[in-house]
């Protein structure tokens, strides 16, 4: 393959919205240098990041569809506002699956669906909030543990957003909402994971950790959370290299957790012949795989540092 | 061995095996103790009390024998989703009641099963309010145990263990105590309305520590919710003694003798204990042991020990003191009952999923001595049906619409301390039952503290209903639950039938082992404080033994 | 009697989770019971304790299978299953159930000069509702109770063997046997697909659906 260097014109990024000032002089903020010559590999770099955050983000949306259907199902869909995060999910993966492949929607499109799934999450995480706070006892260990799952819409919102920021990549690849973009990412992928690895706690702990391997969410994630967190605050490869490590055993304990869930459905009474019940009662099938969209976006992000020289 | 069994007819604890209740069909070795030799401890019953007892003792390398008159029951597979067919766990051979207030018995507080009533029983597992065992001095009645409060405490702390009990992460009432093993769980929409009705009284109250598993634990799946927890549960999740201190007991070398019904304690010329007659496989036998333990629960306790009476000790077996049988106590067990406009379906879940101690701790405005709990409820069709009928007293088209009713129905139950009274007491009728031996006859009335109590309950718990708007509220004015009291503890002979490690005063090897032996009953459920005392009684006796003085 | 759950059957969760292999064999047993067989009662007793269940428990006069209430309290006694209590004042349940049955049939005679079963709905009412007030007309009853007998005997084991019946857990729109299944949804207001829809004013077709739905 021939490196070809090109000077930073309107080329970087395939596609803007029309008016936009040339990124160049966007780059240029905050960061006091002058705009650098480009590689074609550089630039691959960054279109695969960026490709990479709407995987991830897809992945979330995903696992957000799958168990909030299942969930809001048990919860009988008592309150209509209940499919929305159904409908929010689902666009917001329709959206983001083929722009992890490189098939985007139009920008503002993208960007709407987005839109909506963060502000969607964020209303439920409202809901959730009053759901707990309307019974008896209120805020207590008892309604964080039953009643609606306080962080389980953070997932929707953290979907919507990094899909958001997928899009703004998409346009400019240097930063993001005026941060560096690698950091800046890598900055809210660690606290997704952290977020996440608390709603795991916190239902592993109703779980009484009764499976020793139940602490491995919440040891796992926010150690890659706070070597994501350090690299992003501090460029070091080493830094870098250990959260990469990191992130990719959160991966694998994203993946490993269905395993772990399906096997905590087998284990209710009946196991897989009481479906009905053990899939609705069991720990939730669908939800570790949200570990494996931020851990997605947080590679993506350390690859965007190291594109973007952060 | 016969290869189709029916429990209640052909023994299962036998050949040197017993069935692994986790595995359908499946066994788990036991050892078995020859008649002829003199095991160190028979312990007669194998629930709260025995079973207990005979788990720690085997792990401590005692020799035991338990022998039970009830079946060892498979749960997985003995047990239906059906009340009719699951009365087969309760007592129910014959006994007399009588007296102001007879008691109801059978499926209210009798089981007859390998692991006692607790095969049965509803799980709630609370600690008895530390001033209970010190009632006369710090509370002003009934009497003084022998046994202080902060030990009971780390033995609470070893049954909660042992059962995994869910329970809240904290505690409303009484001193500290460490964090329950697992989470409490879901409420259901009967103890939604007990904890709204409470919030509107301005009273605490808690999820239930309960003895089912709100996680998976070993073999034992999380609960499932079917309500069905007091007519056996069929899935192992209730942490019965069945699954919990007798599967350890084999393991540790016991021999678990089921459908052995124990008539009569035998003893020696010099007064001492010389092992039991049983009658097993059609024909009477006779265990040798070196100590007894009487553990059958208040009734069959008495009734044992005055059964065994003989020249030597004409009154019963440990029955200087005259109190043997005496001081019954129950717990008032009445409840308030109303109709919720919104659906309840109370048959879902344990049927005691929340509940408040709050006139436990709280002795403002009292005019009666003692405390009582209340919690939730969840009774099944026939139950139900028996409260509208026999208690309400509807029959015909009224009974039949109310009935229909039943998935609107809500109701507070409380658990209330009665008073000892030395006129309860359990005697021996003139009528025998199968075996020949002397029917029980069981007679209660109740004192005036015990009215006011109820009458205060009744009030309280209408009001509580009130508050959440439910109507046509009406008095379940009575019944009552569990069994204590007739072989109390004591530090005087004179005054009582064992001393604090459960050892009765007038023969230095023969125990008693379970309710019998609470000398106040306190307004919460007994069954860890049993476990408790029978884990006590097990240090107790090993510490004896080691210094020689058994 | 209203139609609170239309439609809904208990055993159309015969072959699901809800049911285990035990709870067929004594629920398929119970169905099996003849309603004419009786071993205990004679003859003239058998005719008043059919006449006195349908008066404590009036089941719809359409209803193909009637739940055999009369077999099912005479096979009680014919086995001698007990709660496993007297009361003193009471003689055991299977001299007093003759006793009883006789009385009644004694109190209708004494009344109104006919057996109770000939006796139309009102008038056996008025016998019963006496006998529970503890108002006999008879001195059929010797030193037994009427009150004590009709609480804690006639309608314990007339009552108990109704709702014992799949027939009137339908009713009452009971969840019936629930092993290994049980439930998911416990809050207020909520039923789980298998448990019975209840029929709102005016919605009772909605309710039918759900119904046919359950298993």
């Amino acid at each position: 393959m021939t490196t070809t260097v090109r000077p930073e014109t309107q080329e970087v990024g395939t596609t803007f919205a029309r008016g936009e000032p040339p990124v160049a002089a966007v780059a240029d903020r905050g960061r006091g240098r002058r705009p650098r010559l480009k590689s074609v590999e550089s630039r691959a770099a960054e279109q695969r990041a960026g490709r990479t955050v709407h995987l991830g983000a897809g992945v979330l949306a995903l696992s957000v569809l799958a168990d909030s259907a299942l969930e809001h199902y048990r919860g009988s869909f008592h309150n209509k506002a209940m499919f929305a995060p159904l409908v929010s999910s689902t666009l917001s993966l329709a959206t983001n699956a083929p722009a992890a492949f490189g098939a985007r929607a139009p920008l503002p499109v993208l960007d709407a669906v987005q839109g909506a799934a963060a502000v969607t999450g964020a209303a439920g995480l409202g809901f959730h909030a009053y759901n707990i706070s309307k019974r008896p006892s209120g805020l207590s260990w008892l309604n964080l543990f039953y009643a609606a799952p306080i962080g389980a819409p953070f997932a929707l919102a953290l979907s919507g957003f990094f899909g958001r920021c997928a899009v703004r990549l998409a346009r400019d690849s240097k930063t993001l909402f005026g941060w560096p973009a690698g950091r800046f990412l890598a900055a809210t992928v660690a606290g997704g994971l952290l977020g996440t690895a608390g709603e795991a706690g916190l239902l592993h702990f109703r779980g009484a950790y009764h499976d020793p391997f139940m602490v491995l969410p919440v040891t796992v994630p926010p150690v890659a959370a706070g070597l994501l967190g350090a690299a992003a605050l501090k460029p070091s490869p080493g830094l870098r290299k250990a959260a990469r490590v990191s992130l990719m055993a959160t991966a694998a304990l994203g993946v490993a957790g269905v395993g772990f869930h399906l096997f905590g459905v087998s284990r209710n009474m009946g196991g897989f012949r009481n479906l009905s019940q053990n899939l609705l009662n069991g720990p939730p099938v669908p939800a570790p795989p949200s570990f494996l969209g931020l851990a997605a976006i947080g590679l993506a992000a350390l690859a965007l540092m190291d594109a973007n020289d952060e | 061995m016969p290869e189709s069994d029916d429990p209640l007819v052909t023994p299962r604890a036998t050949g040197g095996r017993a069935p692994d209740v986790f595995r359908p069909g499946g066994w788990t070795p036991m050892r078995c103790y020859p008649e002829n030799d003199e095991v160190d401890f028979a312990i007669v019953g194998s629930g709260a009390g025995g079973g207990t007892l005979a788990c720690k003792l085997a792990e401590y390398g005692f020799s035991v024998v338990a022998l039970d008159a009830g079946p060892y029951w498979r749960p997985l597979e003995d047990f239906a989703s059906d009340e009719r067919e699951q009365a087969k766990l309760y007592w129910t051979d014959e006994r007399i009641v009588d007296g102001e207030n007879p008691l109801q018995l059978g499926p209210n507080n009798s089981g007859k099963s390998v692991g006692g009533s607790t095969v049965h029983f509803a799980m709630v597992s609370l600690r008895f309010r530390p001033e209970w065992f010190k009632s006369r001095t710090t509370l002003g009645y009934g009497a003084d145990w022998p046994l202080d409060w902060r030990e009971m405490w780390d033995y609470y702390r070893e049954v909660e263990e042992a059962l995994t009990i869910s329970g809240p992460v904290n505690y409303p009432w009484g001193p500290k105590r460490p964090r329950y093993p697992y989470r409490p769980h879901e409420l259901n929409a009967p103890a939604l309305v007990l904890a709204q009705g409470c919030e509107a009284l301005g009273i605490a109250w808690t999820p239930t520590p309960i003895a089912t598993v709100s996680a998976p634990r070993g073999q034992s799946p999380p609960c499932v919710y079917r309500g069905m927890c007091v007519i056996g549960c069929s899935t192992n999740a209730k942490q019965s003694v069945l699954v919990t201190w007798l599967p350890r007991a084999l393991k540790a070398g016991a021999e678990i003798r089921d459908l052995a019904m124990v008539g009569r304690v035998e003893h020696d010329d010099a007064g001492r204990v010389t092992g039991v007659h049983y009658h097993r496989e059609g024909r009477w036998r006779f265990q040798k042991a070196k100590n007894v333990v009487v553990a059958g629960y208040a009734i069959e306790t008495p009734r044992l020990l005055l059964n065994s009476a003989s020249g030597k000790f004409p009154h019963g077996l440990a029955n200087s003191s005259g109190l043997v049988g005496k001081n019954l106590m129950v717990q008032a067990n009445q409840a308030v009952w109303g109709l919720m406009d919104r659906e309840i379906r109370s048959y879902k879940a344990p049927p005691s999923l929340a509940l408040t101690e709050h006139w436990n701790y709280c002795d403002d405005g009292k005019d009666f001595f003692g405390g009582y709990a209340y919690m939730s409820q969840g009774p099944l069709p026939v139950v139900w049906s028996g409260v509208l009928a026999s208690k309400r007293g509807l029959w015909g088209e009224p009974l039949l619409d109310q009935m229909e009713n039943y998935n609107h129905q809500v109701g507070l139950k409380m658990v209330g301390e009665f008073m000892p009274q030395e006129r309860n007491r359990v005697t021996l009728a003139e009528e025998r039952d199968q075996y020949g031996l002397s029917v029980a006859r069981v007679t209660y009335s109740w004192c005036d503290n015990d009215r006011r109590m109820i009458r205060h309950a009744l009030g309280f718990m209408r009001q509580a209903l009130e508050a959440v708007k439910a109507r046509d509220i009406f008095d379940e004015a009575n019944d009552t639950c569990h069994l204590n009291g007739t072989a109390r503890m004591g530090d005087d002979p004179a005054t009582s039938v064992v001393d604090a490690d459960c050892r009765t005063w007038d023969i230095p090897n023969l125990w008693i082992c379970d309710g019998s032996v609470f000398p106040t009953v306190g307004g919460v459920n007994p069954s860890l404080t049993i476990q408790a005392i029978a884990c006590r009684t097990a240090d107790r006796i090993r510490a004896m033994a080691r210094r020689g003085e058994l | 009697m209203s139609d609170r759950y239309p439609g809904y059957d208990v055993l159309a969760k015969r072959d699901t989770p809800s049911w285990n292999d035990q709870t067929r064999r004594v629920v398929e047993r119970r169905l099996a019971i003849d309603p004419d067989a009786h071993a205990f009662f004679d003859e003239a007793q058998w005719a008043t304790l059919r006449a006195v269940c349908e008066s404590i428990v009036p089941q719809p006069k359409d209803r193909a299978c009637p739940a055999p209430l009369a077999a099912m309290v005479d096979a009680k006694l014919k086995a001698n299953e007990g709660d496993g209590y007297r009361d003193a004042r009471l003689p055991r349940q299977d001299e007093a159930w003759p006793l009883g049955l006789r009385a009644i049939e004694a109190e209708a005679q004494t009344r109104f000069s006919a057996p109770f079963h000939e006796l139309d709905g009102a008038r056996r009412d008025e016998i019963l509702r006496d006998l529970h007030e503890d108002r006999p007309r008879s001195d059929a009853w010797g030193g037994m109770s009427p009150k004590l007998f009709f609480e804690t005997l006639l309608l314990h084991d007339i009552v108990g063997a109704y709702y014992a019946h799949p027939h009137a857990w339908n009713e009452i729109g009971y969840g019936g046997p629930a092993s290994p299944r049980g439930y998911v949804r416990l809050n207020t207001d909520r039923r789980d697909p298998w448990e019975a829809a209840e029929a709102k004013p005016g919605r009772a077709e909605e309710a039918r659906r759900e119904n046919a739905r359950v298993g």
